[in-house]
């Protein structure tokens, strides 16, 4: 679990036992965790899973029911947000709309008693760090698009000059295209600044983007933590391979793959969890006759839904537009069992 | 489609004529009622006259009613705006126990017919051995109003996005910078809505005057008895005065509002 990059670098945040109940549900359930310095990691859950109370908890906006959280080394667990050197991204980005882009970024500053003149200086820095003209100083927040508030927000974030910086799902409510374009910056942002940061979404495609380790949350419990490459090539369950998008789960079954009737390997687990990218037309070491039941279209690939002759549903991608796959039509597909991520759960 | 289009046009400012005539007509028939000489409410006036209005500011009653009624205003004004904010608070900013009971014990008041809360307001205060006054008839008013400010309060404490406090004290704000920057901005219009509120409430209220502001007169209730005793065009003229200082008063606090914003963007 422990990968080199982690190793080489010092521990900034560490999380012993933590855990945080509201009532009977248990939001976030012992969880223990080391932070690296300068990392980029991501938390990752379905909505319920705890991930959102997990950084309010590590940001101080909230109290753990148990637990420790140490900073460096320093106890801060009973340390409240406003002394706590981390700063938050919000999912709603909670800009004050009543003030403008400028009081907004420099809100810390002005919080910390710094002068007005230096203040001014430093937020025209802080929007060339996230690339907004400086003629935003004097705008008003409730003028700006999407993307101008997301990098307001961060500038916001950045003034005060944080150790570490948490983000609650900040891109959950923007449009694919933005999206994608901001995932970019952050992970550049991240490169260019060398601050750790914690990010939280509900999207593991937006997590590999950018991470350099992933957590899978799920009920409350960290089931999984490393690299993108580790996650997508040996996820720990079906729940983390489901995660990733559409895979193709065999059950293994009295040493064959239950529905299609072929020999498993001898170092077979329960599981078998099968990239679609991984189940090719033509040639492979396990091949089945297939049948196409839908075939969609990606750009520059082709998504095709099959059923073996038994009626198990599989799924396969091929480059280009594959039109030969017709609805209907039947075809040998095979893999490769090198290819198979094995699963107990 | 050209003669529809002009037809749909004759009638939508002939509605808006006909609501405007619905709204004002009371209003212009009290300032014409107030320039005649007769004690007959009669139109049109045979002799039109502002004689009306020299008795009125000549009257050392019509300067009394109205301090009364400005002083019970005021207080309630004051009073009414420091517990329906903090009222707000507990309505609409926290989940304790008890809360959805709170919620609509507080607008029982409201519902309840004023002249009924007004009786059992005298009632009580006899109970506890208060003499009625102005004194009194504030307590009255603060019944009925401060539920309503604390509604209209409560309003803007739903119209803007709480993680701004968070958001504050995440950034190193204490609790007290959270309420200076961004609590009470944010809060402001709301506040301001609910004192103009208060104001106009208290200073047009009847019912709960009528039994609780005991020797103390207030505007509305002047015009009332004087309405059904003692008519006379001194009556109307003192109603449009009444109203006129009221609309100034609002008018006064606008401009300060908007006097401080222009301040504090400079």
């Amino acid at each position: 679990m422990a990968d080199a990059m982690q190793d080489s670098r010092p521990v900034i945040l560490s999380l012993a036992g933590f855990s945080k109940s509201f009532g009977e549900i248990q939001a976030v359930d012992n969880v223990s965790l080391d932070i690296s310095e300068g990392e980029f990691l991501t938390i990752v859950g379905p909505s319920g899973s705890g991930k959102s109370t997990l950084v309010r908890l590590l940001a101080g906006l909230e109290s753990p029911s148990a637990g420790r959280l140490l900073l460096r080394g320093r106890d801060i667990t009973v340390i409240p947000a406003n002394r706590r050197p981390t700063a938050m991204v919000f999912q709603s980005l909670a800009l004050f709309d009543h003030k403008s882009v400028g009081e907004n970024i420099e809100f810390a500053m002005k919080m910390k008693g710094v002068p007005p003149a230096d203040r001014k200086a430093r937020v025209h820095e802080l929007l060339r760090l996230v690339r907004l003209p400086e003629s935003f100083y004097a705008r008003a927040t409730t003028q700006c698009s999407g993307g101008e508030r997301q990098r307001i927000a961060l500038a916001r974030a950045f003034a005060s000059d944080p150790d570490i910086l948490f983000f609650d799902e900040p891109l959950s409510a923007i449009d694919y295209r933005l999206r994608k374009a901001l995932e970019v910056e952050f992970k550049d942002l991240h490169q260019r600044t060398g601050r750790t940061f914690v990010y939280i979404t509900h999207s593991l495609e937006e997590a590999m983007v950018m991470s350099d380790r992933i957590a899978i949350m799920q009920a409350g419990q960290i089931i999984q933590i490393g690299t993108p490459e580790e996650i997508y090539g040996k996820p720990a369950n079906r729940f983390v391979a489901g995660f990733l998008g559409e895979v193709n789960i065999l059950e293994v079954a009295g040493g064959h793959f239950a529905g299609l009737d072929r020999p498993a390997p001898a170092n077979a687990r329960r599981y078998a969890v099968l990239r679609p990218e991984a189940l090719r037309p033509g040639k492979g070491d396990v091949t089945a006759d297939l049948t196409v039941v839908q075939r969609l279209m990606l750009g520059s690939r082709t998504q095709l839904f099959l059923r073996s002759p038994t009626g198990a549903p599989l799924i396969s991608e091929v480059a280009g537009d594959a039109p030969e796959f017709e609805r209907g039509t039947t075809y040998s597909f095979g893999f490769s069992p090198d290819n198979i991520a094995w699963v107990d759960e | 489609m050209r003669v529809g289009r002009r037809a749909a046009a004759v009638v939508r400012a002939l509605w808006i004529v006909a609501i405007l005539a619905f709204l004002y007509v009371p209003i212009v028939s009290v300032v014409l009622a107030s320039l005649a000489n007769t004690r007959y409410m009669r139109f049109p006036h045979k002799v039109w006259t502002l004689d009306a209005y020299r008795d009125a500011l000549g009257s050392f009653t019509t300067w009394q009613i109205h301090s009364i009624s400005l002083s019970i205003a005021v207080s309630v004004v004051l009073i009414a705006t420091v517990l329906g904010t903090l009222g707000a608070v507990a309505f609409a900013r926290y989940d304790w126990r008890g809360r959805s009971l709170f919620q609509r014990i507080l607008v029982l008041p409201i519902f309840f017919p004023q002249p009924v809360l007004g009786l059992g307001l005298l009632l009580s205060f006899s109970a506890v051995g208060l003499a009625p006054s102005w004194k009194t008839a504030v307590i009255g008013h603060l019944v009925w109003i401060v539920p309503i400010v604390t509604l209209v309060v409560s309003i803007r404490f739903f119209g803007y996005d709480v993680a701004q406090e968070e958001a504050a004290l995440d950034l190193g704000a204490s609790r007290w910078q959270v309420i200076r920057e961004i609590t009470m901005p944010q809060l402001w219009p709301g506040v301001f809505s609910g004192m103009l509120f208060a104001f106009l409430l208290s200073w047009s209220n009847l019912p709960l005057s009528i039994y609780t502001s005991g020797p103390d007169t207030p505007l509305p209730v002047w015009l009332f008895t004087r309405t059904a005793t003692n008519y006379s065009p001194l009556v109307p003229s003192v109603a449009v005065i009444g109203t006129a200082v009221s609309a100034l008063i609002v008018i006064a606090l606008a401009l300060v509002l908007a006097a401080g914003k222009a301040v504090r963007r400079a």
